[in-house]
């Protein structure tokens, strides 16, 4: 998974905190090797050195994008070989060349690495494997318990609804026919009343799984619905290019439902903007407002929403600052 | 009069098709999906399609947007929706296609069997037929939107006669449903139209409009 928190403050601290002052200290240490001579070109050993911690940096960076896990340490072992044995071939050749001593750390590190899935305990190994495979059982039965949720609900549609309806007609042609005798009428149409109630509850069942313009429209068309509906001032920006699994479209629909009900309730007045938006494999939401920020991040609403999107190994984050407005932000896994 | 009928289920298609038989209204045609709603409509130039929203092949939305489609090529088509939930979105489409002829009922409707052939000719003489829970909707999104005074300053009998204006029905419907006079609901009809300072239209399909403008002008779809 992605870990977007640490990319972003990564990316900044590279860009700015290092490249910056690092180009004015190079160009300053140029200008004085210039104004002194132009002799041996030592400013190029401060370059080397400023370069290693940046190399470092983009290398953990790397590998911290590769999935948790054992994929991870390993990726960042490789990594981190690969800048040092690019660091010693620097030397080499800035040292003035000579015996390519740089090839024992080079073998060194490569053995290293080639040594690391074989020494790694069979028991974690398997370990390993096994997760994996939970990973991967546990969202295809999430996702077939959805589409088999939207199933029943079809069905319930087409079958024990259609016949309820068509029940209810027949009775309702009965009591009209039974107009010259009042006590047949009255409990015909008691029988059709009954018949009824039943029709609504079947229909309550099915919304509740999910509702209809969700299943017939998609996510964007849905969240649209909400926010048209919403009585704060909400702006969607959204769009996706392809509809997603059911069981995200529903995890992804009830985050922005709980949150704009939230907005409602305890930021009266509030501008708030609903973002979709897909990065590689994964959906972005986000729900901000404008309103008293300060919210009770542990309310049941929210931890009820946490458990949704981390079952399907997404992550659900609030930020709520006092006088700045609340965030939620979600990421689900899309694939 | 001239009805199409699309419904999928042949169960209440026939049901429907007996049910309007036995009322004088004939059905000249009937489909069972959305690319059949707009060849009856071409052959047979009804005044009305009565249309399931769940149609085959997708069993979403395929009916609103057939019974859309075959409006926009036939402008006179009066539409009556039946559909087995109310969903805001839609019928909010549907009162965009336009203001004549246009009926939103929940399915289960068709078992009263006099109010819902009201319906069926009301909307086919270009009339308008909304569910009580579509109406419901519109004054709930309408009371979410914070603009309640106007709405809290009514009567209970006139909250009442406001929803069945919203309905579409008929002042002798309304006094039909409501158990009172004829004279008991005009006074009803004005006093809701002054305390909500619409002006008042002695045409029924009028009122009708007014009132829906009024409930959709904030909050609704």
């Amino acid at each position: 998974m992605t870990d977007y928190g640490h990319d972003i403050d990564l990316r900044s601290v590279v860009r700015g905190a290092a490249f910056a002052p690092s180009l004015v200290l190079l160009t300053a240490l140029i200008v004085i090797w210039a104004a002194t001579g132009a002799g041996y070109f030592w400013p190029m050993w401060v370059a080397l050195g400023l370069a290693i911690p940046t190399g470092l940096w983009l290398a953990v960076r790397w590998a911290w994008r590769r999935p948790r896990g054992a994929t991870r340490r390993y990726a960042m072992q490789a990594s981190i070989s690969v800048v040092l044995v690019v660091t010693a071939v620097l030397v080499w050749a800035m040292s003035g060349g000579g015996f390519f001593w740089p090839v024992f750390p080079f073998v060194g590190l490569s053995v290293a690495l080639a040594l690391n899935p074989v020494f790694l305990r069979p028991g974690q190994r398997k370990l390993q494997n096994r997760v994996d495979e939970l990973t991967r059982t546990r969202s295809g039965a999430l996702n077939v318990q959805a589409s088999e949720l939207r199933r029943i609900e079809r069905d319930l549609h087409d079958g024990a609804q259609a016949r309820l309806v068509a029940l209810s007609m027949q009775l309702g042609r009965a009591e009209e026919r039974l107009a010259d005798h009042p006590d047949s009428a009255a409990l015909v149409r008691q029988a059709r009343e009954e018949a009824t109630a039943a029709i609504r509850e079947l229909r309550d069942l099915a919304r509740g799984i999910a509702p209809p313009v969700l299943a017939d429209r998609g996510l964007v068309a849905a969240v649209e619905a909400l926010a048209g509906r919403s009585t704060a001032n909400v702006e969607v920006v959204g769009h996706l290019a392809h509809r997603l699994p059911p069981v995200v479209e529903t995890a992804a629909y009830f985050v922005v439902a709980e949150s704009l009900t939230n907005v409602v309730k305890h930021a009266p007045g509030a501008r708030a903007r609903v973002t979709l938006s897909q990065d590689g494999a994964m959906l972005v939401v986000e729900v901000a407002d404008n309103g008293p920020g300060g919210a009770d991040v542990t309310a049941s609403g929210l931890t009820g929403l946490k458990q949704r999107v981390e079952a399907l190994d997404g992550r659900l984050e609030v930020h709520s600052v006092a006088r700045e407005g609340t965030v939620v932000w979600a990421v689900l896994p899309c694939e | 009069m001239r009805v199409v009928v699309v419904e999928d289920s042949a169960l209440l298609r026939e049901g429907i098709v007996a049910l309007l038989a036995e009322n004088g209204i004939e059905v000249v045609a009937h489909a069972e999906d959305g690319p059949g709603l707009l060849r009856i409509v071409d052959g047979h130039k009804p005044d009305l399609a009565i249309c399931d929203v769940r149609l085959p092949p997708t069993f979403t939305d395929e009916g609103i947007r057939a019974a859309l489609e075959a409006r926009r090529r036939h402008p006179g088509l009066a539409i009556l929706i039946l559909s087995a939930y109310v969903e805001p979105v839609y019928t909010g489409e549907l009162l965009a296609a336009g203001d004549s002829g246009i009926g939103y009922l929940l399915k289960e409707r068709v078992s009263e069997v006099r109010t819902f052939v009201d319906s069926v000719k009301r909307v086919a003489a270009g009339g308008t037929a909304l569910d009580r829970e579509v109406v419901s909707t519109l004054i709930a999104d309408r009371n979410r939107s914070g603009n309640r005074a106007e709405l809290e300053a009514l009567t209970p009998r006139e909250r009442e006669t406001l929803e069945l204006i919203a309905q579409g029905r008929t002042n002798a419907a309304i006094a039909r449903e409501m158990v009172v006079t004829l004279g008991a609901v005009e006074k009803h009809v004005s006093n809701v139209f002054a305390k909500l300072e619409l002006p008042a239209g002695e045409d029924d399909h009028r009122r009708v409009l007014a009132v829906l403008a009024f409930l959709r002008a904030t909050g609704g779809q």
